[in-house]
């Protein structure tokens, strides 16, 4: 569904991403693991677009997506939501979810028709605010709720646009265990057919929802296999687990 | 989003019913200034949709006005073309211009697009400013006004010209409210709020910014056929960045992003202007202070203070006095 081809990003002299090839199968749920600065988020900006790598492709769906722009990836149904919240800070929840829920359905562009009052935007908006657990605060606007509550709506605009592969920049980052838990319900929640690859902090979390586990250090691939295998890895444990134990 | 508030209402009843006012009671000089103000109205309208809408402060609206009465001028006068398919040509014609500059401004922000529109703008200036066939610094005239005889409008009486100036205003600012609750200006809410995002989402940005712009020049260009009309002459200093300059200040001294507020803006603008005017030449410093003034008190313009001020408070007193006392007793109880 998702592949990467020994994809290569550099900022003047640092390596910020070395030749990291992925693939990600459909329905496949994968969790990158990697201590800060490793490149995890880098990684996403290459995939959706907001970054050119200096080599290597990028492929969704078999077709070779390196030379499209952002908006075009996305449309062929690659979302993402970012790592520090990036939402529509004066509008709305339920307004957040149906400017993203327009897109696709072309009302996002369209003069003679309000995409807001759209039956089926509605039924969308209804729909993810549901999946991610945002029904109580559809009415209220972005500056007037919690901080835990924007985590969960920068994920339900990333999933309002009906995504074929979403990718999550650590959902959980800044939020309480509580809220760690209901995110762990919220993904069993979401569509068994979706691909997900998630940055994850949460050690338990990242454990609990992967399928596979790719580790990223300095930029590379250390590890690529199933969460049994990571917990066991000796390389793991030095580079990411050890330092986590240790702190 | 754009929305109405009963406050907005309120305040466009009472423009509304001063303008009528004004148009039936008036003398000529008193129909002048109507005439100015309600063109002047059109002009803001356009450029709150981009600047308060949409993020794009333009200081090409002045400019494109100015397209939209050369246009209006060179289809009427030098190909004698009926003046309704000339102003037709001409607001289709501004709307090209339009949509082209906003498609290439687009990709900029900031101080950037304004200075890319005001290039735009000069650009347009300068060749009306030296091309012969537009009658160079001299300008032209022989400019026909609207046939509306067919339902009795004799629209070379200053008061029938006011009125239809008033109508199509009307026309203009449902446009302008139609724009704003459609797919594409919920979209231009949300590249305002978050462009970033908006890519993300699949949405191609730049598209988006270019059609407002392009449809704004559709309201900029029928103030321009209503300029040409109104004065029957037309020269180069239609399109001065003046124009725009001064059409920006009156949007910020009404209130961006409110649509009804640049209305009260050109009001006060151009009353003050001649009020002032008479009294001294220096009226232009008095404008300055009460502009620093409003960007100083931190309010959005005029109209943006009476909101701020007593916006919720109305409307809030307005659903209680609407709702049902059962209603009422589960909002006391939650
Ligand atoms: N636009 C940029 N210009 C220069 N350096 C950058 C840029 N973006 C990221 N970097 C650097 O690249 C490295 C990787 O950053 P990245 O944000 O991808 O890490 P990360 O794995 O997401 O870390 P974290 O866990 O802290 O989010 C860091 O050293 C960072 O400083
Ligand atoms: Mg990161």
């Amino acid at each position: 569904m998702l592949e990467t081809r020994s994809l290569t990003k550099s900022f003047g002299a640092v390596h910020v991403t070395r030749s990291v090839s992925l693939k990600l199968e459909r329905g496949e749920r994968r969790v990158i693991l990697g201590p800060n600065g490793a490149g995890k988020t880098t990684l996403f900006n290459l995939l959706v677009g907001e970054l050119t790598p200096d080599g290597g492709s990028v492929h969704l769906a078999g077709e070779d997506v390196t030379a499209l722009s952002v908006p075009r990836r996305a449309r062929r149904g690659l979302s993402r939501s970012y790592q520090k919240n990036t939402l529509f800070d004066g509008l709305t929840v339920e307004e957040n979810l149906a400017l993203a829920a327009a897109v696709p359905t072309g009302h996002a562009t369209r003069l003679w028709s309000d995409s807001l009052r759209q039956p089926e935007i509605r039924d969308t908006v209804a729909e993810v605010a549901e999946q991610v657990n945002l029904m109580p605060h559809l009415h209220a606007k972005v500056s007037e709720i919690s901080y835990g509550v924007r985590r969960q709506l920068e994920v339900g605009v990333a999933l309002a646009t009906r995504p074929l592969v979403l990718l999550m920049d650590e959902p959980t980052s800044g939020v309480g265990p509580e809220m760690s838990k209901g995110f762990h319900d919220l993904l069993n929640n979401l569509p068994r057919d979706l691909t997900l690859l998630i940055i994850e902090h949460d050690m338990d979390l990242a454990f609990a929802v992967a399928d596979t586990i790719t580790v990223l250090n300095y930029g590379e691939v250390v590890f690529d296999g199933l969460p049994e295998e990571a917990r066991g890895s000796k390389l793991l444990k030095d580079i990411y687990l050890g330092s986590w134990e240790d702190a | 989003m754009f929305r109405h508030t009963p406050l907005r209402y309120a305040v466009l009843a009472i423009l509304a019913i001063a303008a009528l006012m004004q148009a039936f009671t008036a003398g000529y000089f008193g129909l002048e200034i109507l005439i100015e103000i309600l063109i002047l109205c059109l002009l803001v309208l356009a450029l709150d949709l981009v600047a308060g809408f949409g993020g794009m402060v333009s200081l090409c609206h002045g400019a494109l006005m100015g397209v939209g009465a050369y246009a209006f001028v060179a289809l009427n006068v030098l190909a004698d073309l009926d003046p309704w398919l000339a102003a037709l040509g001409a607001v289709a014609i501004t709307a090209a211009a339009a949509w082209i500059i906003g498609a290439i401004c687009a990709r900029s922000h900031g101080i950037y697009f304004i200075m890319a529109t005001l290039a735009f703008g000069q650009m347009a200036y300068s060749y009306v400013f030296e091309s012969p066939l537009f009658g160079g610094d001299d300008g032209m005239g022989g400019i026909d006004r609207f046939d509306l005889s067919a339902i009795g409008l004799d629209l070379n009486d200053s008061r029938s010209f006011a009125l239809f100036c008033l109508a199509v205003l009307a026309a203009a600012y449902l446009f302008a409210t139609a724009i704003l609750r459609s797919g594409l200006g919920r979209s231009l809410a949300g590249v305002m709020h978050n462009e970033k995002r908006m890519k993300a989402l699949g949405l191609n940005t730049w598209r988006i910014k270019a059609d407002v712009f392009g449809l704004s020049g559709i309201i900029a260009g029928v103030a321009g056929v209503l300029a040409a009309q109104h004065i029957m002459f037309i020269s180069p200093g239609l399109m001065n960045w003046t124009v725009s300059g001064e059409a920006l200040v009156v949007v910020i001294l009404g209130g961006l992003g409110t649509l009804v507020g640049p209305l009260v803006g050109a009001a006060a603008f151009v009353v003050m202007k001649h009020e002032l005017g008479e009294v001294t030449t220096y009226w232009h410093l008095v404008v300055g202070v009460i502009l620093i003034a409003v960007v100083m008190s931190r309010a959005n313009g005029i109209f943006g203070w009476v909101e701020a001020r007593w916006g919720d408070r109305i409307e809030r007193r307005l659903t209680d006095a609407t709702r049902s006392p059962a209603q009422k007793e589960v909002s006391t109880d939650a």
